[in-house]
This record gives structure tokens, sequence and C-alpha cells, in this order.
């Protein structure tokens, strides 16, 4: 596994730069990941503002703090994490089974064969779209997560997207955003080595992918968590 | 002067020895016929000679190249001059058959997209399935996979190619015309073969010598005449398909 990191960080640096690769990859993770995160993370926006506020109402009998609070759980771990989990599911599991299939019948082989590395020419690309899709799917998920919290907070508890705004302001940082991006990088660049690491040692038949794909979808899941315990941890430093 | 040679070749999986000391020298231009039990390590005597597996112990030299000696840009230039065909066929799903072909000389020549797409759209012809250009490999039948995969090993003009079992799961007919095709373009080419398969009729129609993988070693049992009238025990159960003999079928 260490290896496998190694040489896709080295890989990054070395020629062939495979542009076609990296822009299908990051089709691939954009388009196809997008709605689904977008709506999941909207239901869990929606689900931390309700119970938040009915928690807030029965401890100090108020609930004004739950905008600025909901925002700021968002933006510092919702929003990252859900879209991280959908992905490692979503995007994790079709690179394992991609890249094992590839494995058992042998494609890897053919392209050593042809000279190329495999993992300059699998693992690079689908590197480098997942870190910054990963980035950009957590911005997008941050924004309609806010939204919705907005909108149900209008619903329910009656505050106005002014109120909600500036209930934000008075708990989120700018710097919080920041942090944001950076979890969905590294969130992000996690499920591809995870993915092409299980791939790449794939067992023969179905059932190898099939455990391949487990495999992945289990440890970058675990993986993504412990990462951003180490990271909110890091970044409490820097508050 | 041979263009391959193993020498005191080992090769372990874990702690299990698959070929044990194996010595093979095959000159150029000949077609040696690698036959044997299933699971006795045809396939990774292979690649051992392909590059892709690296034995733990002796030497593999390939046009006098030692593999495991090369740096990556003498590497690049053996491996332009081996084409090999796969067992599973090793097609690239994602890419139709005529990128299959295209693959290859786009990665490793400098030719125009032109140039590489008059030259794909001739060895689909070679191997007779021109009408399969813009179909995935999917979308076609076992026969023409391996068609396709042939003409991909063709590809590059290679000077050795490897086919493992290229007759796997055809039928007598099909298998025929595969094997006379693969006979037709090494007339044409002049180039060195070799085969792995488990059909002695086609073992005898191709080879000019053949070797059988068995109980880790690599037994040459010659020519085609001599192969049929081999004293081992095991050969000669072999070649016969008797259920009688040293060999044990493994499930
Ligand atoms: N990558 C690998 N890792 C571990 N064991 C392997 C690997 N490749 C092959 N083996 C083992 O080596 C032995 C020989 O396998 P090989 O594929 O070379 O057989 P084969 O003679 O080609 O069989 P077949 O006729 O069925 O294709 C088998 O026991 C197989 O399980
Ligand atoms: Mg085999």
């Amino acid at each position: 596994m260490i290896a496998l990191i190694a040489e896709t960080l080295t890989g990054l640096f070395t020629p062939p730069f495979r542009r076609k690769e990296f822009f299908q990859q990051l089709y691939f993770v954009g388009n196809k990941s997008l709605v689904i995160v977008v709506f999941c993370v909207c239901f869990a926006a929606v689900v931390t503002i309700l119970e938040s506020s009915f928690h807030m109402k029965m401890v100090i009998q108020n609930d004004s703090m739950v905008p600025g609070f909901a925002a700021l759980l968002i933006l510092r771990e919702l929003g990252a994490i859900v879209s991280a989990l959908l992905l490692s599911s979503r995007v994790g599991a079709g690179y394992a089974s991609e890249v094992g299939s590839m494995q058992i019948t042998e494609q890897i082989d053919a392209l050593k064969m042809l000279g190329i590395d495999p993992v300059n020419y699998l693992v690079v690309p689908r590197f480098l779209a997942c870190v910054l899709g990963g980035m950009m799917i957590t911005i997008v998920a941050n924004m309609a997560c806010i939204f919705s919290a907005m909108a149900v907070s209008q619903l329910y508890l009656g505050y106005t997207p002014s109120m909600f705004l500036t209930s934000m302001q008075r708990f989120v940082d700018f710097k919080d955003l920041i942090f944001a991006m950076i979890k969905g990088a590294c969130f992000g660049g996690v499920i591809p080595l995870v993915a092409c690491y299980f791939g790449f040692r794939c067992q023969q038949g179905a059932e190898g992918v099939g455990r391949a794909t487990t495999n992945t979808v289990v440890v970058s899941s675990i993986a993504i968590i412990v990462i951003d315990f180490i990271l909110s941890y890091t970044f409490s430093y820097l508050y | 002067m041979s263009i391959i040679s193993l020498q005191d070749v080992t090769v372990n999986f874990e702690d299990h020895t698959v070929l044990k000391s194996i010595q093979l020298e095959i000159p150029a231009g000949e077609s040696f016929v690698i036959v044997g039990p299933s699971g006795q390590g045809k396939t990774t005597l292979l690649k051992v000679m392909a590059g892709l597996v690296t034995p733990q112990n002796g030497k593999v030299f390939v046009e006098q190249k030692e593999w495991i000696t090369l740096s990556r840009k003498e590497r690049l230039s053996v491996l332009k001059k081996v084409g090999i065909l796969f067992q599973k066929n090793a097609l690239f799903d994602s890419l139709t058959c005529v990128q299959n072909i295209s693959f290859p000389l786009r990665e490793t020549t400098e030719l125009s997209d032109w140039e590489i797409t008059k030259k794909a759209e001739y060895f689909l012809d070679a191997v007779g399935i021109p009408h399969a250009r813009d179909l995935y490999p999917d979308e076609i039948s076992g026969g023409m996979q391996k068609r396709l995969g042939i003409a991909r090993a063709l590809a590059l003009d290679p000077e050795i190619i490897f086919y493992d079992d290229p007759t796997a799961g055809l039928d007598p007919i099909t298998s025929r015309k595969i094997i006379e095709l693969i006979l037709k373009l090494k007339r044409e080419k002049g180039s060195t073969i070799v085969a792995i398969t488990n059909d002695m009729n086609r073992a005898f129609q191709m080879a000019d010598r053949i070797g059988m993988v068995v109980d880790q070693e690599l037994v040459i049992t010659g020519n085609p005449e001599q192969t049929k009238n081999h004293a081992d025990p095991r050969v000669h159960q072999f070649v016969r398909g008797l259920l009688q003999g040293p060999l044990t079928a493994t499930p």
C-alpha cells in the first residue's frame, strides 16, 4: 500500500501525463456522483436542523442558535464526510471492480507488455480526478446543505434566510470552507488508492472481484473516518 | 543463436514451486509448442519468457538481453519486438475492436492517427473480422475475440509472438482456421512463435518442436513424430489422453 502511494505520487511528476484519462475520470467522479451526493446531504442537513432544534428547545428552551450551529456542523463535518462516504461506495467500488477485472483478465499484463506502467496509466489519473473532484463535490455539497438547512429553518422554525445568514456569520469563518476543501481533497485521494490497491491484488473469478470491491468500500470508509479525525484534530489548533 | 534462452529458471508462488530448474533454448524462426496438464505452469513459463513473471532463480534472455538487467528504455525496445495473446485475451473492454489494435500503435510508435487507423484496419482484415471494426469486445463471439487478440499481438510487427491457448473454447473447425492463420502470419513475417495448447492435434499442426510442462519440469519431447512415440510414460499418457498412467487429473 505504501509502495502504491509512493509510486502514485512520483507518477504525478513522471511523463506521460494522461490528460484524456484524467478528464474522463473527472467526468465519471463529478457527473455520476454529484446528484446522489447533493440529494443525500440535503436530507442530512434537514435532519441536523430538526434534531438540534428539538434538543436545544428541550435543554435551553430556545433554538436561536440552531442556524449558526448547524451551519458550522455542516461545513466542518457533514458536507465533507457524507460526500466522501458516498463517493467511496459509488466511485471506490466502481474503480475496484474495474481494475480488479482488468487484473484477472490479464489486461494489466497487456499494458505492461506495451511498456505502460499500470500505476501511471490507471492510478494517477484517477487519483488526480478524485482529489479535484472530491474538493469540488465537497464545496457543492456544502452549499446545497446550507441552502436546504436555510429552507427548512424557514419552513419549520420560522427563521428567515437573512436571520439564518446573520446567525451563521457569528459561528462560521472563511477558514471553515478552506478546511472543508482540504478534507474533501484528502478523502477523495484515499478512495482511488484503496480501490486500485485491492484491484491490483484481485484474485481469480467473480468472487475475487466482489471481494476486492467489498474490501475497498470497507477500508476506504474506515480510512476516511480516521483521516477525518486526524484532520479535525489538527485544524482545531488552527482556529 | 537462440532468440529466447532460459537458464536454470525456478519460479515459486508463495510457498509452492511451480517451475524448477528449467533449461530452454529457442532458435529464431522456430515454432515451439508447450503442452501439459492444466495448472502445471504453462502460462507461468510463457510469462517468464515475456518478462511478466520474474523467476526466483535463474536467468531469462530474450535476444541475448536479460530481462531483469534492462533499463526502462532498453526494456521498451525489447518489448516492441514481442507480441502476446493472453489466455483470457486481455482485450481492453472500454475500447472498440479497431481501437484495441490502434492502442499499442498509439502508445509505442510515432505514426500519425491516419496511419494508425489504416494499419489497425489492415490487421482486422488480416484476421478476417473487418466487420467487427466498431464493436466492443463484449459484443463479438469467442472466436472473433481470439482473432482480435491475435491482431493486437501482431500490430507492432513483433519478431517473437507468444500465444497462450489460442484455440481455447473454440470448435474444432474454428481452431484449425486460427492455427492456419497463425502459421500463415508466421510464414509471412518469419517470426518466432511460442504457443501453448492442450489440443494435441493443434500442437502437431503447429509445432517444429514440442515441450511438456509436468511436475515442475519441462520435458522437451522433440518434433511431432518424436512426441507421438516418446518413451516418457507421462508424455505417452498425455498425448493419447489415457486415464491410466502416472498423471492424475487435478479437478
Ligand atoms: N499470480 C499467481 N499467484 C499465485 N499463484 C499463481 C499465480 N499464477 C499462477 N499461479 C499458480 O501456478 C500454478 C500454475 O499456473 P498456470 O496458470 O501457469 O497453469 P497453466 O499450466 O497455464 O494451466 P491452464 O492450462 O489451466 O491454463 C497454478 O497452481 C496456479 O495456481
Ligand atoms: Mg494457462
